[in-house]
């Protein structure tokens, strides 16, 4: 697997990237040889994305050095990267799906005869290349009616067209079913014969083990560690993931768990999520583990009623049937979603609007909406929740990601909802408002709701779950009581390394 | 950031914020200013009875725009509307004078088809997930044809009760007509409806992003459908008016109140979009658009400077408006 180390294409030093409030990324290195796959490693939000973003040109930064084969470089384009030979094959493939594979392998430079394009040469140099990765459908094929293993074979063929001397590739496993995955690393080992440099991002342990021959480990945007695959074991990447000190800004908790609020039954959703069975009483909070893809938030959205599920689900016994989020709410359920600007704020509309928008028939006299009464009300959540703004009219757009969650938690709060389903309350907020969020949750379970809690973040997990449930693939694998829980325990289910765990 | 900045100032920016922030100070602003442009340029323009001449101008369009906003708040458009108000209208002068139906019923019939293609419009855009543009483009030309099968010639000799809206009262010297007041009334009672209901909630939040409105409780297939329809039923009583206006049923009529509308709407700062606007804006829009046909008129400036005029108002109003929310 490791092959004798080649010459040092990519040095990154030192390299830094911060947003308005969040230090994505700090002090990170990472050398890049010919012919060598490197695995980056480390937990959701970590900050292996913007690390690949800084080097495709994505974003700058703004600490730190780059050097490629020796020679100091600014990357300030996706141009720029190009230009060094640098190509990225993203989650979400850059194709154009009513093009043939041989136009969107050219797509950009297609060569040219006069001014006509020598499609001969595109149709020859298109088949050399796919030829190259072993790959046996016509060149004329229309790219939409490719599987998604197919298309991302395209993908490569395109970087290789472009004389590519470094390839990055963001998870390109988790498109990929077990059979495709065996073609895929045959693909990457020939690129590898071909002396170009890989960095191959995947949260499977099995794939860093079989591939790379270096990993690079990430936490809280910070480099951790680089070791030789041969000198290291899979305890060894999920403790570098994951060791770091539990911080003191978790409520004690003291769970007097009530009775049942949520059963569910069986609950399956097509190929993402199946055999779920759970219950949720009063006063407790379940966390839900897992690595993305592993069906958590497809999940919870079954339960909100905002997709269709088979199976069943009853609320203090009585059946409970969501055909729709308005279903949920009907019955006090709530989901602040894991995409709190996508699917959860009316971005461009102000912090009253945002808070009542769900509760407004409570609010109402007649059809008409109470306007004295709404804004007391939404003052009052302005003040409970220490939500920071100059009034109750500001759009919620120019807010900071803490008081949005407040806002959104104020939104179902006011509605006096009963179960809290909390897709990743706290990603991107920082560190005081977390605390602040997790108070809330304390409170909330004292009063007898229920919370269910999806997180990546194994701290927050431990910290608040009373229960926790680690998801792989569609269901539950393991469940785990607060004393049986460690980080290392639940993020080798939430892997299947669990046989190498024990 | 971070800046010890004193009270007072923050109170004077945050009153500036607001105003800044409001979307109908921008038109009303325009709106002013340019009628004391026109005021300066002509005795005639500040009289009771050029005001009501405006007014009137105004009437049809500013009604189909009723219906456009509510649309467009939705993220939508609608290019039917001048054409439903033509059905609506040469179908209720057509059954009131050609079929000797009684006026009152042929004025519900013409209500009930402009709510059927509201209907149609609503339920392809929501049920099958068609773009806005393409299902209006299409009933647009559905509704022409209709207009055009029902009748070529301009329907004549309409009874008085169709052209009551046509007729005014007088207030200090100055004529008003009914038809004006029933557009200010519609312009109130929609911004109301927006302001303090929930339905009027719902279309900005379906406008501002449908999957969080869903997120949120919202039945947004409803909402979207309802608008659509409740848009129609202001084609219909544009309609209406157009009849007391020119008082007769005209098969030519409407073909370009769908871009009238829009510009009345664009001008009055709500965002095509969707989710950021206010109907009252919408009345300014139109209203502005009809001083400035106006004024031009009484300095004597001809009909298509008037067209090159408004043209070039709009580009200069949204441009204005992209460059102050940019970058927010």
């Amino acid at each position: 697997m490791s092959s004798a180390p080649g010459k040092v294409l990519l040095e990154m030093k030192g390299i830094g990237k911060s947003f308005p409030g969040v230090k994505a990324l700090q002090g990170v290195n990472l050398t890049v040889r010919e012919g060598q796959v490197h695995a980056l490693l480390g937990e959701n939000g970590a900050g292996k994305s913007t690390l690949i973003k800084i080097l495709s040109g994505a974003y700058t930064k703004d600490e730190g050095e780059i050097f490629f084969e020796g020679q100091p470089v600014e990357i300030r384009s996706p141009q720029d990267a190009q230009a060094l030979g640098i190509s990225t094959i993203y989650q979400e493939f850059n194709l154009a799906r009513n093009l043939t594979v041989a136009e969107n392998i050219f797509l950009g430079h297609l060569p040219k005869k006069g001014i006509a394009v020598d499609w001969v040469q595109v149709k020859q140099r298109a088949r050399e290349i796919l030829d190259i990765l072993g790959v046996t459908f016509s060149v004329d094929t229309l790219t939409a009616t490719l599987s998604v293993a197919e298309q991302q074979l395209v993908e490569i063929a395109k970087s290789l067209n472009r004389q590519t001397r470094i390839l990055i590739m963001d998870e390109p496993s988790a498109v990929l079913g077990e059979k495709d995955l065996e073609k895929l690393f045959e693909v990457v080992r020939s690129l590898q014969a071909k002396g170009i440099g890989i960095i191959y991002i995947s949260h499977r342990m099995k794939e860093i083990f079989e591939l790379a021959d270096e990993v690079t480990v990430f936490k809280d945007g910070r480099y951790v560690d680089t070791r030789l695959i041969s000198n290291v074991t899979m305890d060894d990447l999920v403790r570098l993931m994951i060791g770091r000190e539990l911080k003191d800004v978790y409520p004690k908790r003291v769970v007097a768990p009530g009775t049942v609020l949520l059963e569910a039954k069986n609950i399956a959703r097509t190929k993402l999520v199946h055999d779920i069975s759970f219950t949720l009483r009063a006063g407790e909070i379940i966390g839900f583990a897992g690595i993305t893809g592993s069906g958590r938030t497809e999940l919870m959205r079954a339960i909100f009623g905002a997709d269709p599920y088979t199976g069943e689900l009853r609320i203090d016994g009585q059946p409970y049937k969501p055909r729709s989020p308005s279903d949920a709410i009907a019955r006090g359920v709530a989901l602040v979603t894991e995409d709190r600007k996508a699917q959860g704020l009316l971005l461009k509309l102000n912090i009253t609007i945002n808070t009542t928008i769900s509760g407004l028939k409570h609010l109402c006299r007649y059809g008409i909406i109470q306007l004295s009464r709404e804004l007391t009300l939404v003052k009052k959540f302005i003040q409970d929740l220490s939500i920071k703004t100059p009034g109750p009219n500001f759009i919620v757009a120019n807010m900071s990601g803490g008081n949005q969650q407040k806002v959104i938690l104020a939104r179902w709060l006011s509605i006096g909802t009963r179960i809290f389903i909390l897709d990743e309350p706290t990603r991107g907020i920082d560190v005081g408002s977390k605390s602040e969020i997790y108070q809330i949750m304390d409170e909330l379970t004292k009063k007898g709701v229920g919370i269910i809690m999806i997180s990546s973040e194994l701290p927050e997990v431990l910290g608040m779950s009373d229960r926790i449930m680690v998801m792989r693939e569609g269901t539950i694998v393991k469940e785990l009581s607060r004393a049986e829980a460690s980080e290392e325990v639940v993020m080798s289910y939430a892997v299947g390394s669990e046989i190498a765990a024990h | 950031m971070g800046a010890v900045v004193s009270n007072a100032t923050k109170r004077r920016s945050s009153i500036l914020d607001m105003l800044l922030a409001s979307p109908i100070m921008g038109p009303l602003a325009a709106l002013v200013l340019a009628s004391i442009f026109f005021a300066t340029q002509s005795d005639k323009f500040l009289t009771g009875a050029n005001l009501s001449l405006i007014i009137q101008q105004v009437m049809v369009v500013g009604t189909l725009a009723i219906g456009q906003t509510l649309v467009i708040l939705t993220g939508g458009i609608d290019l039917s509307n001048g054409m439903i108000m033509a059905l609506a209208s040469v179908l209720t002068t057509g059954l009131a004078v050609q079929s000797g139906m009684h006026p009152a019923l042929a004025i519900l019939v013409g209500l009930f088809v402009s709510i059927a293609f509201g209907l149609l419009n609503g339920s392809l855009i929501t049920g099958i997930g068609l773009p806005a543009f393409i299902v209006t483009l299409g009933t647009y030309n559905i509704a022409y044809a209709l207009v055009r099968i029902y009748t070529t010639s301009t329907i004549t000799k309409l009874p008085p009760s169709l052209l009551y809206l046509g007729n005014t009262f007088n207030i200090g010297g100055t004529e008003i007509t009914y038809g004006s007041v029933l557009m200010v009334i519609l312009y109130a009672i929609t911004w109301y409806v927006l302001r303090s209901t929930p339905a009027g909630r719902a279309v900005y939040a379906v406008g501002d992003n449908p999957e969080a409105a869903r997120l949120a409780g919202i039945n947004t297939k409803v909402v979207l459908t309802g608008v659509y329809i409740v848009a129609a039923i202001s084609y219909g009583i544009a309609g209406l008016l157009l009849v007391s206006r020119t008082g007769v049923g005209d098969p030519q009529a409407g073909q370009t109140g769908n871009l009238d509308s829009i510009t009345a709407v664009v001008l009055g700062g709500t965002s095509l979009l969707g989710g950021r606007g206010q109907i009252m804006g919408t009345l300014i829009g139109a209203l502005i658009v009809g001083v400035f046909r106006n004024g031009l008129q009484l300095m004597g400036v001809g009909t298509i400077y008037q067209v090159l005029i408004t043209g070039i108002l709009v580009i200069v109003a949204v441009s204005i408006d992209y460059l102050t929310h940019r970058g927010k």
